[in-house]
């Protein structure tokens, strides 16, 4: 009976993920987990599911998700004591980085979709200050 | 052998409804039979007395009431016939039972965790089994209706015979029950190698399908000439030479012969050529 | 691991398998992909023994099926291998009389995370209840491999979302297993390797994770670039 409750357990943190078929299924679950950490919905030290929990709850191969812890953990973003249960990284400057990484990674999208249509930087940029708090309101509006 | 134990006792009970059934018709076509064959020859004989002939002259003329007169009745046989040919039938039903249908009970069978010829063994075993069954409850129904015959014909209209006698009396009722044992095992032992001949052809036919049917036949064919090349040598070239008891124990080896290389052929068909 | 090398089959002059070559790993999901033809269950019954092969070999752990392979690796083929006859339990009592490696535990596990009941006969089960007795009679069986054919046809969503999870659980967790489909969709991420079969010949063995990482494309594109060549 305990194993079927790890059949049906929703993990420690719930999540659902809206796979690609094209990009490699352990990047998009590690770019999952950045995003998570530098919008600090995944809290420091927080227990995170185990390979197993997250292959059942996102329906992927459980190889998958192992791969994906592995890579983590090489990089810091989450970290196993003896064999407790893994962990988000307590580590402010890995977050800090991480945050950085995506900031810089929007901005870079930014500005290829921008410079392809020949839209000089103060007219973007102007734009970008209207929209943005524009966008902001309508979110907090919606919430 | 736990596998081909427990393998026959599965084998049997899949065919147990199907044989509580044919031991009931048997028991009830052959009651009816009795009490109808009696009542109609107490019938006749109460006509003969009721129109003033005496005792003496109605036995004189309808004979004294014996239970051969039962046997040799189309309700008695009617069953026993029933019993062979459902079980002739279920020879090859047993097998492609099994290949039925969308739920292909073969698949598990071939998958099982033992040998293969397990499966083909209890088969022929349950087979061999219910044929026994079947001959022991006759004999148990036998003596039975002779007793219930007894209840029915008074003293005086009836000549009582003994079981043995009744067997004796009817043609396949003495196939059935050979007096001798020898006589009981050379039946039998035909019997079982029948079984196990046409076995190897269903499973030829199961390998090879079409091309397996004409195959199967071919092999039936060969083991029919193996089984009787003693009697074929003996009759033509050999010119009688050898003694009756030579004669049967060449029978009986070619007979081995015969199960052996049946059993062997099955075996390698099963393993190797067997398709689901 | 399994090796299938280089298997040929005939049915009558057809052939149906023309030298097929590929090997699945223990703790990985292996898929044989075909959109049309029979090659696919010909090739688990061939892995099973349950048909001969005309030519080639396939070996699990290096070794040749015999009877006792039947206690390592299983087959669940698209159809119930039970007599309709029988209840659910009367369908575990027989596995467990014939097979050491039965897990009464596990299966009385799956009959509860399928929501069946042990008293009911398998002729009065829905197709997709009878799939999923079929899956718990194969997956209550402590095998190292197990074969499944068409494990998602034929079944409701609900059914089918049931026995995907099962694959991202511990009950296929570390086994080998090899399962065949014509349509990927459902499973693009839960399988480890493809395998993509056509008139009888391999045309392509790959990682499905290596395939995105490396050339950026989907099981399907690949799919879509290998059957159109």
């Amino acid at each position: 009976m305990v194993r079927n409750e790890s059949l049906r357990k929703l993990g420690v943190v719930t999540m659902n993920i809206k796979f690609n078929n094209r990009d490699p299924v352990y990047v998009q679950v590690i770019q999952h987990f950045k995003e998570q950490i530098a919008t600090g919905l995944f809290e420091p030290g927080q227990e995170i599911p185990s390979r197993r929990e997250l292959a059942n709850q996102l329906k992927i191969n459980p190889n998958t998700a192992q791969r994906a812890y592995k890579e983590m953990e090489e990089q810091g973003l989450i970290f196993t004591e003896r064999n407790l249960p893994s962990r988000i990284t307590r580590d402010e400057a890995v977050i800090k980085t991480v945050r950085e990484e995506l900031i810089l990674e929007a901005v870079n999208t930014f500005i290829a979709s921008v410079q392809s249509i020949n839209v000089p930087l103060d007219e973007a940029l102007d734009l970008v200050k209207d929209n943005f708090d524009k966008a902001k309101d309508g979110q907090e509006g919606d919430a | 052998m736990m596998s081909y134990l427990k393998l026959t006792n599965f084998e049997l009970s899949r065919f147990f409804k199907m044989y509580l059934v044919l031991i009931g018709i048997t028991l009830v076509m052959q009651t009816l039979s009795v009490v109808w064959t009696a009542n109609n020859y107490l019938g006749e004989i109460n006509e003969q007395l009721s129109s003033g002939s005496t005792v003496e002259e109605a036995i004189n003329g309808w004979g004294l009431f014996s239970f051969d007169f039962i046997t040799r009745g189309f309700w008695f046989s009617a069953p026993i016939l029933l019993c062979i040919a459902s079980l002739l039938i279920y020879v090859f039903f047993i097998w492609y039972r099994d290949w039925l249908g969308k739920n292909t009970f073969a698949y598990r069978l071939f998958m099982l965790p033992t040998a293969r010829l397990n499966v083909f063994l209890a088969k022929a075993t349950a087979i061999f089994l219910m044929v026994l069954g079947l001959i022991s409850i006759q004999l148990v129904f036998l003596t039975i209706e002779n007793e219930l015959m007894k209840m029915i014909v008074p003293n005086t209209f009836r000549e009582d015979l003994t079981i043995n006698e009744i067997i004796n009396g009817f043609d396949y009722l003495r196939v059935l029950y050979p007096v001798s044992f020898i006589q009981f095992f050379i039946n039998y032992g035909i019997g079982f190698m029948a079984v196990i001949v046409v076995f190897t052809g269903i499973l030829f036919e199961r390998s090879f399908r079409w091309k397996g049917i004409i195959l199967g036949v071919l092999f039936s064919g060969i083991a029919l000439i193996v089984f009787f090349l003693p009697i074929l040598l003996h009759e033509t070239i050999l010119n009688h030479f050898f003694y009756p008891t030579e004669l049967f124990i060449l029978m009986l080896i070619s007979g081995l012969i015969v199960i052996a290389g049946s059993i062997w052929m099955s075996n390698y068909l099963l393993n190797k050529k067997i398709r689901v | 691991m399994i090796e299938v090398k280089d298997i040929t089959k005939k049915f009558g002059r057809k052939k149906v398998l023309n030298g097929v070559s590929f090997t699945a790993n223990k703790g990985e999901i292996t898929c044989l992909i075909g959109i049309n033809g029979v090659g696919k269950t010909t090739v688990l019954n061939a892995i099973m023994n349950l048909t001969p092969i005309n030519s080639g070999e396939i070996l699990i752990d290096g070794n040749k099926i015999n009877k006792d392979s039947y206690e390592k690796i299983t087959f669940i083929p698209d159809a119930i291998t039970m007599l309709p006859s029988m209840k659910i339990s009367d369908a575990m009592t027989f596995m467990a009389d014939f097979y050491n490696a039965w897990n009464q535990t596990r299966a009385d596990e799956l009959l509860s995370f399928f929501k069946l009941d042990a008293n009911e006969r398998i002729s009065s089960l829905s197709k997709g209840n009878t799939a999923k007795v079929n899956m718990l009679l194969g997956l209550a069986l402590d095998v190292d491999y197990l074969l499944m054919d068409e494990p998602f046809s034929g079944i409701d969503i609900f059914s089918r979302e049931q026995i995907a999870e099962v694959f991202t659980s511990h009950l296929v967790e570390d086994r080998g297993v090899i399962i065949t489909t014509h349509e990927i969709n459902d499973i693009e991420h839960l399988i480890d390797k493809a395998v993509l079969l056509n008139d009888g010949v391999v045309l392509r063995e790959f990682n499905a994770e290596e395939v995105r990482e490396t050339e950026g494309k989907s099981i399907i594109d690949v799919m879509r670039e290998v059957y159109h060549a």
